[in-house]
């Protein structure tokens, strides 16, 4: 049995900033995504979950359609489990309406040019995405007690945030928290993945140009992010 | 006890409010604090809250959207596909 806590935008030099160990397990390091020409969040968990580079297939659905993709499960290493409990990712089964509120919000932040107001919105911005990570991280823990061969929990928390308060080192240094006991009550097995990092724009946050993985059973050097398919199975056989 | 004085514990009472965190933190807050000039876990709380709370007041009205910034990363985000 092993679990996957996929954290979106989860940034090596924050881990060790902040020191999470937990986030950190007994080996971790960086993740190679030089071989995409963007960290797109739909590419690289797409590409995680086949083995497969899916940039082309993804980027020629269209910036819109992208997010609707929806790869089918006998394509995704998942379906060599007996019953695999896969949480919102992208990809696969995130919840569209939820991402699609984010984005109009981030759009209307950008659009807005009063100060005040701007301000306003990315309250509702971020409301709305803690408010999401709450329910995700419930329905984890719920998960976590159940009878799977394989458990994967999408945490979308530190990208959503992270784009409009980067900056903000208290507010991501509380995610960060919480994300490193939600790692430290899982059991057995476990990798910690993510897409891509973040790096500050002022108080925003970009994506850089490589993930971080950690896993409390192996050292894994600076894998791709198609090698987990192959490590993920051969720990499970 | 007189009216007045009940009147006046209730009064006291209603400044504060009890709230819960988990037992192992407790302990560990008691553990910390001896020796130092805290006298109680809630007092212990009240500074850590009152300081967490004060630096990100101070964060965020330090924090300013400068425009050439939110024009680089929407540019980012576009070509992310965060944004049309």
């Amino acid at each position: 049995m092993i679990t996957v806590i996929a954290i979106d935008a989860l940034e090596y030099n924050l881990v060790e900033e902040f020191n999470m160990r937990n986030l950190k397990q007994e080996y971790y390091g960086k993740t190679d995504i030089s071989e995409f020409s963007e960290p797109r969040t739909m590419v690289l968990w797409s590409s995680f979950m086949t083995g497969e580079n899916k940039e082309e297939e993804i980027l020629a659905k269209g910036d819109k359609e992208m997010w609707n993709t929806r790869i089918p499960h006998e394509e995704t290493f998942f379906s060599h489990f007996e019953n695999p409990f896969i949480l919102d990712l992208p990809g696969y089964n995130y919840d569209l309406e939820q991402h699609e509120r984010e984005r109009r919000l981030l759009k209307e932040f950008f659009m807005e040019k009063d100060e005040e107001k701007k301000r306003e919105i990315r309250k509702k911005y971020n409301e709305n995405a803690f408010a999401h990570h709450r329910k995700i991280k419930e329905r984890f823990l719920e998960a976590l007690e159940g009878e799977y061969d394989f458990i994967l929990g999408y945490f979308s928390v530190a990208d959503v945030i992270g784009h409009l308060n980067f900056g903000n080192r208290m507010m991501m240094k509380m995610i960060y928290r919480d994300l490193d006991e939600i790692v430290s009550q899982v059991e057995g097995k476990k990798i910690v993945l993510s897409d891509h990092g973040m790096k500050a724009v002022g108080v925003f946050g970009d994506h850089s140009e490589y993930g971080f993985w950690s896993t409390n059973f192996k050292e894994l050097g600076r894998p791709k992010i198609t090698d987990f398919k192959s490590i993920i199975l051969s720990e499970t056989k | 006890m007189s009216e007045e004085k009940k009147g006046k514990a209730k009064k006291k009472k209603s400044k504060h409010t009890t709230i819960s965190i988990p037992t192992p933190l407790y302990k560990k807050i008691k553990k910390r604090i001896e020796g130092t000039g805290f006298t109680s876990v809630s007092d212990y709380v009240t500074y850590v809250l009152r300081e967490v709370l004060a630096s990100l007041e101070e964060e965020e009205k330090e924090e300013v959207f400068s425009e050439e910034e939110e024009e680089k990363v929407k540019e980012r985000l576009r070509a992310l596909g965060y944004l049309d």
